[in-house]
């Protein structure tokens, strides 16, 4: 880890230089910690009022680093880094690190716990510096701003919102307020305006039936097989018994999937042979089945 | 003669259930000026609005229509047996009034002005009818653009889009409310 140079060349060239080499035999050997420097720019004292500032070690306690512009222990470094009171440019990494490591070959004792602190907190300190050196991601997406650009016309949401409820108003009074036309709505026509209904409406009820069914995890016996014919004519007999079958119900109460399955296609044979007719007495409604024979519509129902 | 014009234009609105357009009463009153007809129209208004009557001629969709008033709402519904009407939801309603100051307007325009997936809202309005899809635009990917209906200006009672506040018209409510 500790290098003899900063190893993250600093892309904008704004900070401050790596350490010199040379920098480093100009300084003490730091073998024994030395007391706290008067005059130096940010020391403990600095931060006495900061409730969050670690309580500054006892002189000759712990590893003391000293820099032109910060002497104390490093935990007090990084706390000032962190409240944006150093700035990380300032602090030479390469320079801590090796005079730690000779700080630590001279000791005879090592106190575990505090020196991995230590190096826990170089660590950190080397995040922090490598981040501010590396160049930031802001290109643009342009999709982005194009999107911002196409859409400056739009109005806000707090006048969409004040439009909504001013057409909430105008509901709850519409809603008050009857014409003829709805009255022919919802009574039907004497020959009942009925919509004969496409393939997909029926797939799509089907379907809807499947998902349902399936939910009902019925277990599967083997064995019975189910001819088209029969239950064509099962289909038959209760059109001609009931009139009418509401489509959804009648492949719901089918024993089993397969059956609902056989059923279905029965349907849509006798649907394709034009013998049944399959309609829905308004959209959204359920969907009937008649016999194309039988007397009119109106009065099977 | 405007009294009888009134009348007349009163016999007109009585029969078309749909409403009947300005346009189509000036067809059906060759003989009858532009102005005389607008000002019978304007007449017939106030006199049911101010009258006794249940009833009332409402502009609606570009035209004329007669409707209950409001305090008969209740025994209507009785006869209909409509136990109440269906209310659009919130979301809904947002999307709805995003498309009528916007229209037309695209899915990805409704999301941007309201900053939430809006697909579920744009389906219930178009089950209802309220929007339509009125073609796709001509930008990268073509997207569907819609619009809001003539069932859209009946369901609000508007006559046409242009009865809806202006957008500084918004503007303003907004800061009265604010205050």
């Amino acid at each position: 880890m500790p290098d003899e140079r900063d190893p993250i060349p600093n892309p904008e060239g704004s900070g401050p230089a790596a350490p010199e080499p040379d920098r480093i035999e100009e300084r003490e050997s730091v073998g024994a910690p030395p007391p706290a420097a008067p005059g130096v720019p940010l020391t403990a004292e600095d931060v006495a009022g900061d409730d969050d500032a670690p309580a500054p070690a006892a002189p000759g306690e712990g590893y003391q680093i000293k820099l032109p512009v910060f002497e104390g222990p490093l935990d007090l470094l990084l706390f000032l880094i962190k409240k944006k009171k150093i700035e990380i440019h300032d602090i030479p990494i390469s320079v801590i690190t090796r005079e730690y490591l000779v700080y630590l070959q001279d000791r005879l004792l090592i106190a575990l716990d505090r020196e991995a602190e230590f190096v826990l907190m170089a660590a950190i300190l080397i995040y922090l510096k490598s981040q501010t050196l590396l160049p930031r991601e802001q290109v643009a997406d342009p999709n982005v701003e194009f999107r911002r650009r196409s859409f400056d016309h739009l109005l806000p949401i707090e006048r969409i919102q004040a439009a909504a409820h001013l057409l909430r108003g105008r509901e709850e009074e519409q809603s008050q307020i009857w014409t003829r036309s709805t009255l022919n709505a919802p009574l039907p026509d004497e020959d009942l305006d009925l919509v004969e209904v496409s393939l997909f409406d029926l797939a799509e009820s089907f379907f809807t039936l499947m998902k349902r069914k399936q939910k009902e995890n019925f277990r599967l016996v083997k064995g019975k097989e189910i001819s088209l014919a029969e239950k064509t004519k099962e289909i038959v007999a209760a059109l001609k018994a009931h009139g009418a079958l509401d489509f959804l119900d009648f492949l719901w109460e089918q024993e089993s999937l397969e059956d609902a399955l056989v059923a279905f296609f029965c349907l849509l044979e006798l649907i394709k042979a034009r013998i049944v007719m399959a309609v829905q007495e308004q959209l959204f409604h359920t969907i009937k089945v008649w016999l194309r024979k039988e007397a009119p519509p109106g009065e099977a129902a | 003669m405007t009294d009888n014009l009134k009348s007349v234009i009163e016999a007109l609105i009585f029969i078309s259930v749909e409403p009947l357009t300005a346009d189509r009463i000036k067809e059906a009153l060759p003989d009858a000026g532009e102005a005389e007809i607008e000002e019978a129209l304007r007449q017939l208004i106030d006199d049911y609005a101010n009258g006794p009557q249940a009833i009332r001629v409402t502009p609606s969709v570009g035209g004329y229509v007669f409707a209950t008033k409001p305090e008969y709402d209740a025994p209507v519904r009785a006869l209909l047996q409509i136990e109440r009407r269906k209310k659009l939801s919130a979301q809904a309603l947002e999307t709805l009034s995003a498309i009528a100051y916007h229209q037309p307007v695209t899915q990805a325009e409704i999301a941007a002005i309201r900053a939430v997936d809006s697909s579920h809202s744009l389906h219930t309005l178009l089950e209802n009818k309220l929007i339509k899809i009125a073609g796709r635009k001509e930008a990268p990917g073509r997207p569907l653009i819609y619009r809001t209906t003539d069932k859209f200006l009946a369901y609000f009672g508007l006559n046409s889009i242009d009865d809806l506040p202006s957008a500084e018209e918004l503007k303003k409510l907004m800061e009265e409310g604010n205050e």
